[in-house]
This record gives C-alpha cells, sequence and structure tokens, in this order.
C-alpha cells in the first residue's frame, strides 16, 4: 500500500480515492478528489489557488524549511520485515509528527504576532494624529486631560516596548522606535474656556 | 423540411465551451513542457519543421511559447503582438509547477520557491544564442 500526494492540493491520496492522469510524456498525475483534476483540466495553477499547499508554503503561510522534512520520503527499495525495525519506525514516526506539528504551530503564532504588533502600532499613531478630536470643545480642564492622555500613551509605549522585545522582527521594532521619536509632543495651548473667564472675573 | 429552430437546438445540445476544454482527449500541451520545448535543440527542431500539409501552415509558423501553428508569418507577427501571447509568456517566466513541487509542499522534503525562468521576446534566439555564443568562445580562445 503505498499514500500518494495529490498533484494540485498535496494532499494524500489514499488507496481506491481519487483519479489518476497519465499525460502523454509517461508523466504521472494524481489528484484526490474531482476538485483538483478538474483544476488540473483547466490549467489552473496551484501556486494561485488559496486552498493548497503550494499557496501556503508559497506565500509563507506554512512552515516551509525543516529538518522534520526529511523523514518522508519516496524509498523504491523493498526492506525485509523486522518485528524490532517495525516497532521503532512507527514510534520514531509518532514523535516526528509530533516534533513537526509543533514547530507547525510555532511557525503560525510567530506570523499571527507581527500582525498584534503591527495593528498596536497603527493604534498608537492614531492616537498621535487625531488626539485633538478626542478633546471636548467645551472641556472644563484642557490640562488635565492632555496629562492624562500623554500617561496613557506613555503607558502604551512601555507596553509596546516590552512586545518588541518578545516580537524578534526587525521590522517592527524599527516602526517603534520612528513612532516614538516622532511621538506626542502635543503642543499645550492654554485656552481658557468661557467659564474659567467668569470665574477669575469674579474673583477679581 | 424540419423547422431550422429545432435541428440546430438538437446538433448542439450539450455542446458548450467549457465541457469541451475540460475533456482530456482534447488536453494541449502543458507549461512544464513548453519550458522543456524551450531547450536549444527542441527549439531548434520545433522551430524548423519540415513541411507537413497536416497541420496549419504546413508547419512552417509555430509559436513556441504558446505550442500553436500559423498559416503564415503575417499571422505568427500578429498573434506575437496579441494579449493571449504577452499573457502565456508571462505565465512561462516562472518555473512551472511539477508533481516534485507538489510532494515538496506536502512536507516530503523541503520546499523552495519557483525560480525564474528567462523567455527572450524572439523565439528564434532560444537556438540561435546558443550557437552564438559557442562561436564568441569559440574565437575568443583561438585568439
Amino acid at each position: 500500500m503505498r499514500l500518494e500526494t495529490c498533484y494540485y492540493c498535496s494532499s494524500t491520496v489514499w488507496p481506491g480515492h481519487g483519479i489518476q492522469f497519465v499525460r502523454n510524456d509517461c508523466k504521472i498525475f494524481r489528484f484526490c478528489r474531482s476538485r483538483c483534476h478538474r483544476a488540473f483540466k483547466k490549467k489552473w495553477n496551484p501556486r494561485k489557488s488559496r486552498w493548497t499547499k503550494a499557496h501556503r508554503k508559497l506565500t509563507g503561510k506554512d512552515l516551509t524549511t525543516d529538518a522534520t522534512f526529511e523523514f518522508e520520503k519516496r524509498r523504491n527499495e523493498p526492506v525485509k520485515y523486522q518485528r524490532e525495525l517495525w516497532q521503532n519506525t512507527l514510534s520514531a514516526i509518532k514523535r516526528v509528527e509530533e516534533i513537526r506539528t509543533k514547530r507547525e504551530r510555532h511557525h503560525i503564532m510567530k506570523r499571527l504576532r507581527q500582525g498584534t504588533l503591527d495593528r498596536k502600532a497603527a493604534d498608537l499613531r492614531e492616537v498621535r494624529d487625531y488626539i485633538h478630536l478626542v478633546r471636548a470643545p467645551n472641556a472644563t480642564k484642557p490640562m488635565e486631560e492632555i496629562e492624562m492622555v500623554q500617561k496613557a500613551i506613555q503607558k502604551r509605549e512601555e507596553a509596546g516596548e516590552l512586545l518588541t522585545k518578545v516580537g524578534t522582527t526587525v521590522s517592527t521594532t524599527k516602526k517603534l522606535s520612528a513612532l516614538r521619536r516622532r511621538a506626542p509632543k502635543i503642543e499645550v495651548t492654554m485656552e481658557t474656556s468661557d467659564n474659567e473667564q467668569m470665574l477669575a472675573e469674579d474673583m477679581d | 423540411m424540419p423547422k431550422k429552430g429545432r435541428s440546430k437546438n438538437k446538433s448542439h445540445s450539450g455542446v458548450d465551451k467549457k465541457g469541451k476544454i475540460l475533456k482530456t482527449k482534447r488536453k494541449t500541451i502543458d507549461f512544464d513542457q513548453v519550458q522543456a520545448n524551450m531547450a536549444a535543440e527542441t527549439a531548434r527542431e520545433l522551430l524548423n519543421q519540415p513541411i507537413d500539409y497536416d497541420v496549419p501552415g504546413a508547419g512552417q509558423h509555430y509559436c513556441l511559447y504558446c505550442a500553436r501553428y500559423f498559416i503564415d508569418d503575417h499571422n505568427l507577427q500578429h498573434h506575437i503582438k496579441s494579449k493571449v501571447h504577452k499573457r502565456r509568456v508571462k505565465h512561462l517566466q516562472t518555473e512551472a509547477y511539477t508533481p516534485e513541487e507538489a510532494d515538496r509542499a506536502a512536507g516530503k522534503g523541503q520546499y523552495r520557491a519557483p525560480r525564474p525562468v528567462h523567455v527572450p521576446k524572439d523565439q528564434n534566439t532560444l537556438y540561435k544564442m546558443e550557437t552564438d555564443t559557442v562561436e564568441n568562445v569559440v574565437s575568443v580562445e583561438n585568439k
């Protein structure tokens, strides 16, 4: 029994499943289901269909290079049955599979972490650029409000710094440092509101 | 005489272009085969074919990238300027997808990105360039 891989989506083709096409130059194309066969007949490019393994690897969504990918191979050599070898192989397969899934998961998590960092940076940028929209026009204590916002920004920045230490990517650290350089230098314009002016006059 | 509309419907029932394309008996050449044909020797053979009256233009005007015969040089040149041809050339500029790549994507071996392929604008340079460079090298060595 041999488990083949699908030409189009790279999934496993189990015995009794799918269909195979032999081209007139003797090349064999195996398909796991009619969906893949149909795509092949339409000459679609597997690299461009988002649901194929080739697309996921090409776009860096899945782990591409790893030592665990070297175990599974097409070995065209008959091996004589040995009970011990059989047992060892089975336990090795389980262990390798375990390690591989762990690494693949880690790869995806690393990728997603990048997204959270980017979103955080975008939020910081938004706060920096549009802070004037937050302040209400008739705010009685503008100074305090601005201080509060500044404190909040500082807090977020500190959190951002911690995050950059976790994420190893250069791009995010660059982005965040650029943000910090430009970050919140809010010019405080002391505009006393009407109420305050009234109060001041009363005091006088 | 039967009704015109009826007979027409009967003779073309179940025939639509999509279904025709999907038939494997109408299979046309794949991209990896075209890229194999782009090797100097096969290119020379394909672009200098003996006269064969079974194919359009007696096999004298062949577009190697699109694997199509044209009836004369004028039509071939017109085709080379067309969108279909240009799109095809663009596809050929990256290494074609093969069953081996499917295996690598499935986790049997390390996956590597497809390599770029040089596709000269003039298909005749595919085999002419080779000889030119060889001649140049030979002449340099002689000097």
